[in-house]
């Protein structure tokens, strides 16, 4: 047993144990067809809810409008700029038809939300139905505009100084208050996919331990390297499986909303996507510890119902927190570790949040992350070897060696 | 040469190992034998530094083993263990890279190895569609995959049928070569068979230890007289001697006082001998003597 490496070892650039470990988790997990399957799953539910609610959903309006001469044209593209102004990416298209009747025709046969003609005095806005209202303001505003600027022109009146002083502005304290509605849903759907990604690497990590334990290979591989690095290997790795799942998620939604037209939440989404990412990252790592010790508590695939049993339930109370909790008690837990990996992303969804809150939940996961890993070093190390029965918590630490 | 001195474990307040020495020497197959609960695994493990001992030390060339050493053991653990729904190159490969082999060597290796047991074929079937047997010879390559410079290996033949047995042995001689190796079995034919040396463990004690020839000439010199043609009984008159059995016209005899050339110039003084032959003690006499 010489101490230079013989033929076969790499010389240098030897591999750490603990790569060699996570290395294999990974390519163990993604060789099993449920695991890409689940994967695959989210990514098209994701797409499909982005998808869907842009069809269902209040988007940016379109409308077609049928003219019957080019300065009617003229009216209804000055309409369209204004609607673009109060609502981005509302368009308003003129469509020429022959005559009066023929316009007529195109509104009852669908083809064009209404038509504008000219009447004796002044403007007949055509619809079949109904007349969407935002249509009808924008189309009768421009009409005013255009009207009255000629007739002031004509009169000899100073239009500017008629209209001085009469503008009348939007301005919204709270401008992150736009879109509502859609942040608190995008919000939704991400905690729900942190909370599905979490649970199912975390499980993946427990029975990893569990099933080295239960097929007894565990002693082959404490012999061969230290049970440290079989520890940080899986955690590693099943992480690096955890954190591509939810990258794969990110960027489906955010590429969904941008080639569906949500423009303004993909600004929104984007700016916060990194701090999901950052979040779900810190607490996924804090509560891996968890599932390590999870799994080496059991000697059986079967024991994980109970072992598993207080970190389903730390991930499941903040599912319900931000479900159901008050203000006051969701800005609490946001701050907490584990918690406020998906606390604090959906507060910052909805509304803005102080900076200190961030500190303070970045902090607190990180020292949680330093606690629970070295907690579960220690049950890891010295439960591998019992196999005969599942233990408590209590019984590992006190286990001598 | 590796060595433990002194090793010693106890769970919770029960002493399982209690000071034992062993001495594996290199080139030597060396037999650890004892009953159910003597001990053997708990210091397999111990050697393996899978199990921390309570007291002792574990040697490599006369000093302290490093972690460095100990992972050029290779280890067969008696309760087998391989990851079921894995193929089983695969796994011999991932193994390999745990002991520093790269993936390519590491193939090789596990190929050559499964090649060796007519496995060449079924390497990418997965551990639990083999048959135990198969399985067991999978461990064994498992146990081999680093190219060990040692070899510990616990009950490698139990469940074995005789023609897998033949392959371990062939296999075992081919790889251990020079190297120590220390192998448990109850199966004490087999240790007979194969060992160059023995430990005999006790309730965690070890009660005998040594080469098979000296272990077996501790107990009485016993040979067999056989008369041609006459009745044996006429040896009954022997002096030195203690008369063990006799039956027709042999006789078995042990000696005490006298030198065999003695007793065979005694007797063919008065008849016609047959045979005189040295009787060796079963591995199993002297393992019930020492371990009850």
């Amino acid at each position: 047993m010489s101490d230079r490496p013989e033929t076969g070892r790499p010389e240098n650039g030897r591999m750490a144990p603990w790569r060699i470990v996570a290395e294999h988790e990974v390519s163990t997990q993604l060789r099993q067809k449920s695991v890409r399957i689940s994967a695959a799953v989210m990514v098209l539910g994701v797409i499909a809810v982005i998808v869907l609610s842009s069809i269902f959903g209040d988007k940016p309006s379109s409308y077609d409008v049928a003219v019957t001469d080019a300065q009617t044209s003229a009216v209804v593209d000055q309409a369209s700029q204004a609607l673009d102004e109060a609502d981005e990416g509302a368009t308003i298209t003129a469509r020429t038809a022959e005559s009066e009747q023929s316009a007529e025709e195109l509104v009852t046969s669908g083809e064009v939300d209404a038509a504008l003609v000219p009447s004796a005095d002044g403007y007949v806005i055509v619809g079949d139905r109904d007349i969407s209202s935002e249509l009808s303001a924008a189309l009768a505003t421009a009409v005013q505009s255009t009207v009255v600027g000629a007739n002031a022109e004509a009169l000899g009146v100073d239009l500017t100084a008629l209209q001085a002083g009469a503008t009348v502005e939007h301005r919204l304290l709270d401008p992150d208050a736009q879109n509502a509605g859609a942040r608190q849903l995008m919000s939704f759907v991400m905690l729900l996919l942190f909370y599905i990604t979490a649970i199912t690497f975390g499980i993946t990590i427990a029975q990893s331990v569990v099933q080295e334990k239960e097929s007894r290979i565990v002693e082959i591989l404490a012999a061969a390297v230290p049970t440290r690095s079989l520890l940080w290997g899986k955690v590693l790795g099943n992480s690096l499986l955890a954190f591509g799942q939810i990258g794969l998620v990110i960027v489906a939604a955010l590429v969904t909303l941008r080639l569906t037209g949500f423009d303004d939440l993909f600004t929104v989404a984007g700016s916060t996507m990194g701090w999901y990412a950052l979040f779900f990252v810190l607490g996924f790592v804090a509560m891996a510890g968890l599932w390590a010790i999870a799994g080496s508590l059991a000697s059986r695939q079967t024991d994980l119902q109970s072992t598993t049993m207080p970190a389903n339930l730390l991930l499941f109370a903040p599912y319900m927190i931000a479900v159901a909790a008050g203000e006051g008690v969701k800005t609490v837990f946001s701050m907490l570790p584990i918690t406020s990996a998906m606390l604090m992303p959906s507060r910052m969804a909805e509304g803005s949040v102080p900076w200190w809150h961030l500190l303070v939940a970045v902090v607190a996961n990180v020292i949680a992350i330093v606690v629970t890993v070295r907690i579960a070093a220690r049950v890891y190390e010295r439960t591998l070897m019992r196999t005969e029965r599942r233990l408590s918590f209590r019984e590992a630490l006190r286990l001598s060696d | 040469m590796l060595q433990t001195r002194g090793l010693s474990r106890a769970f919770g307040g029960k002493i399982v190992v209690d000071g034992v020495d062993i001495d594996v020497r290199p080139g030597r197959v060396t037999g650890f034998v004892g009953g159910n609960g003597a001990g053997k695994t708990t210091t397999m493990r111990m050697i393996l530094g899978v199990l921390a001992p309570t007291a002792g030390e574990v040697w490599w060339d006369g000093r302290p083993i490093t972690a460095e050493q100990r992972r050029r053991i290779g280890y067969m653990p008696e309760e087998r263990g391989l990851y079921p729904r894995l193929p089983i190159l695969d796994q011999l490969v991932y193994l390999a890279r745990l002991y520093d082999l790269t993936p390519a060597d590491g193939r090789a290796r596990g190929e050559e190895l499964l090649a060796h047991f007519g496995l060449q074929d079924r390497t990418g079937d997965l551990l639990d569609s083999l048959s135990l047997g198969n399985q067991q010879r999978v461990q064994i390559a498992a146990a081999l995959i680093h190219r060990p410079e040692a070899l510990v290996l616990d009950e490698p033949f139990s469940g074995l049928d005789p023609v897998a047995v033949d392959q371990m042995i062939e296999l075992l001689q081919r790889e251990a070569g020079d190297k120590p190796l220390l192998f448990s079995s109850h199966q004490l034919d087999l240790v007979e068979r194969l060992c160059d040396d023995l430990v005999i463990l006790s309730a965690g004690r070890v009660v005998a230890a040594g080469t098979v020839d000296e272990l077996r000439s501790r107990g009485p010199q016993r040979y067999r007289v056989v008369f041609d043609g006459a009745d044996a009984s006429t040896i009954k008159k022997q002096r030195g001697i203690t008369v063990h059995q006799v039956e027709g016209s042999t006789a078995v005899v042990d000696l005490d006082g006298i030198s065999p050339a003695e007793l065979l110039a005694a007797v063919t003084a008065e008849s016609r001998i047959a045979e005189f032959a040295r009787v060796h003690q079963p591995l199993s006499d002297i393992y019930r003597e020492v371990a009850s």
